[in-house]
């Protein structure tokens, strides 16, 4: 091991040695002209359309009716892990010292997003509101709660927001877990959950 | 062997090729229409290009900011030089934590670095997870494109394969039905897992953090299940600034599948509480490619794919035909730095005419750059006489400054406007039962004349 470390060592010095000597003249970073991205679409709408397209489902609805809009649409979900204070359908409980193994056969996790991303449909999830990181991965199904006033346009609006903020763990969720690696045929539901439902309140 | 030899070999099934060929056009079909909903989406490649060009011009400033923002975060940061440290850090975090099974998110370096065989041998269990690399894994052969791993597999291929090692029932290559049998096969790994090896997308300098996209989320089921986080990255994976994700994440899936966005792009900025993260950042040849002015430009590579969907070349001979890591255009530009006797036909194996340059979400000059790979092995290696003919004649006409500015001042042109017989011909593996990108011939004899007469 010590040998090993002290080689270690000679590596860092060596690569950033070497970058010296062969780097390029600095060159300054650009500067962003967000003016250019710039859209005058609805971005709600925009947004929903989008994650229809990557493979999701999307309800706006009233938040006194989201316990019945969730059972309506997961109605044989059994063991379901809420970390969103706005429904009472969790039946499993979990804290930060949960450990993920055990989540093995959720049917369903219920957390809330951050923001939202209307040309992607992409959604804000943090370590903060999964409680356990390993849950909107781990679970069968998806639901994310996502307040409309919330949608930006693009992602560099997106990281306006987000970017520099002391953080463990976040991602950008769009869609359902999926892939095409089987002769480019889309297969939703590959390691992570089967399906997403956005709920807007 | 020669690429145009091995190319030979995957030629021989006509019917696969087409179909190969078709697939990943079909990609890059995807890419252009997503690209077009894309307000301001040549900006966006400028963009992501000029960041690029500032990164490597202050690549050591970055990486030491980066480690000290990463280590203030709890992260333990390695450096490697070359594959072997690199392969012997991460076996010292494996013994450390006495960890026997292993999974793996897709990645290129550690596939660069032949980790999996060395691990393989000290006896630990290495499983790829995501299912284009499990698939090949499980063929025995490496990856056959960068984002498609297993893009040259038919499903009924497939279906073959997990019949025979994970004990499926035949089902002529039911996509879905093979996917949910992966999907249980690879719980059971994930669940069962000491440590998680990802590659890295982006680092950012910034923060200290590293992201990692995909479409399945196998790198998060690694992760966040087992425990420990080993991440792989080059030194060129580094982004100044977190606000520069807003344009990579953009650049990334439209280019690579057409998509807007990959289903999960992961920030990992901290270990979770009792577990260890590491990142191990990679030298191996890169501060080389460095050095080279004309080549340094390839480093700002994302690995999109893009370039390989595109090319003409690589459609129609197959990721393997390559013989490196990396395959397809990109590939070509990098693989000479590692090996130019090895790797002297790849500069070859492409028609310049460009494609892979209009597609590269950075802008990398990859045509041109082929072509400046040419020029070094045409001095530096013995060529054969023929092609030494065919590349004095494109010699000719792009060191004429008039004839260059005639021809459109683009090396297109001139290949494109070859006589069949160029193209054609038994020492060109390429003209073999297909047709080059639509060649119209027409102008060649008007060309050719005024060519003559100018001297
Ligand atoms: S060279 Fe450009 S197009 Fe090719 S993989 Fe890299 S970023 Fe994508």
């Amino acid at each position: 091991m010590n040998g090993l470390k002290k080689e270690i060592k000679m590596g860092r010095e060596a690569i950033l040695e070497s970058i010296k000597k062969n780097k390029p003249e600095l060159l300054t970073v650009p500067e962003i002209k967000k003016e250019i991205f710039a859209e005058d679409i609805n971005v709600k709408e925009v947004f929903k359309d989008n994650i229809v397209l990557v493979g999701g489902r999307i309800k706006e609805i009233n938040i006194e009716t989201i316990d019945a809009e969730i059972k309506e649409s997961y109605a044989k979900a059994k063991r379901i892990v809420s970390t969103s204070s706005k429904t009472t359908l969790g039946t499993v409980s979990v804290s930060k010292d949960t450990d993920p193994h055990t989540l093995e056969d959720i049917d369903l996790a219920i957390v809330e997003g951050e923001l939202g991303v209307s040309e992607n449909g992409a959604i804000w999830v943090t370590a903060d509101t999964s409680i356990v990181r390993a849950l909107p991965f781990i679970t069968n199904d998806l639901v994310i709660i996502l307040d409309k006033e919330k949608i930006c346009l693009h992602m560099l609006e997106a990281y306006d927001i987000i970017s520099n903020r002391d953080r463990n763990f976040g991602v950008f969720i769009s869609g359902p877990s999926k892939t095409a690696d089987i002769e480019q045929c889309l297969v939703v539901g590959a390691h992570g959950a089967m399906s997403l439902t956005v709920f807007l309140v | 062997m020669k690429h145009s030899e091995k190319a030979e070999i995957f030629n021989k099934d006509e019917a696969k090729v087409n179909w190969h060929d078709k697939a990943l056009w079909y990609v890059r079909e995807k890419r252009d229409n997503s690209a077009h909903k894309v307000q301001g989406w040549e900006y966006l490649r400028e963009l992501g290009s000029g960041i690029k060009a500032n990164v490597l011009s202050n690549l050591d400033e970055y990486l030491i900011q980066f480690e000290s923002n990463a280590k203030k975060n709890g992260i333990h940061v390695h450096w490697a030089s070359n594959a072997e440290e690199h392969n012997e850090i991460v076996n010292s975090i494996l013994v450390k934590h006495d960890a026997k099974k292993v999974v793996k998110s897709k990645s290129m370096l550690t596939e660069e670095c032949h980790l999996n065989p060395y691990l393989e041998k000290k006896g630990i269990e290495v499983i790829d997870t995501d299912l284009g690399e499990r698939i090949v894994q499980l063929a025995k052969e490496p990856p056959s494109h960068i984002v498609l791993p297993a893009i040259h597999k038919t499903k009924e291929e497939v279906d073959v394969l997990f019949q025979e090692h994970l004990g499926t029932k035949p089902s002529q290559g039911n996509p879905e039905y093979l996917v949910s049998e992966a999907r249980k096969h690879l719980r059971n790994k994930f669940l069962k897992a000491d440590v998680a090896i990802t590659g890295v997308n982006f680092a950012v300098a910034d923060t200290g953090g590293v992201v990692v996209c995909t479409n399945e989320g196998n790198a998060d089921m690694g992760v966040h299940l087992a425990k420990a986080h080993i991440a792989c990255m080059g030194i060129e994976k580094i982004i100044p600034q977190e606000k520069h994700l807003g344009v990579f994440l953009r650049l990334l899936a439209r280019s690579a599948t057409g998509q807007p966005i990959t289903t999960y792009s992961s920030h990992f900025n901290k270990a979770e509480e009792g577990k260890e993260m590491h990142i191990i950042i990679v030298d191996n040849g890169r501060t080389e490619q460095l050095s080279r002015e004309d080549f340094r430009a390839s480093l700002h590579c994302i690995r999109c794919g893009a370039c390989m969907n595109t090319c003409p070349i690589y459609r129609r001979s197959g990721g393997h035909s390559y013989d490196y890591t990396i395959p397809g255009p990109i590939g070509s530009i990098l693989s000479p730095g590692k090996d130019l006797k090895k790797h002297s036909s790849l500069p070859f194996a492409s028609t310049l005419c460009g494609s892979c340059s209009n597609v590269c979400p950075v802008k990398i000059n990859i045509h041109e750059q082929l072509y400046k790979w040419r020029q070094v092995i045409v001095k530096e290696e013995k060529q054969p006489v023929i092609k030494k003919a065919v590349l004095k004649t494109a010699g000719v006409v792009l060191s004429k400054p008039g004839l260059y500015d005639f021809a459109g001042k683009s090396a297109r042109f001139a290949l494109k406007n070859f006589p069949k017989f160029m193209i054609y011909n038994k020492l060109n593996a390429w003209g073999k039962a297909r047709d080059l990108p639509e060649v119209k011939n027409d102008n060649f004899d008007e060309w050719f004349k005024k060519r003559n007469k100018d001297g």
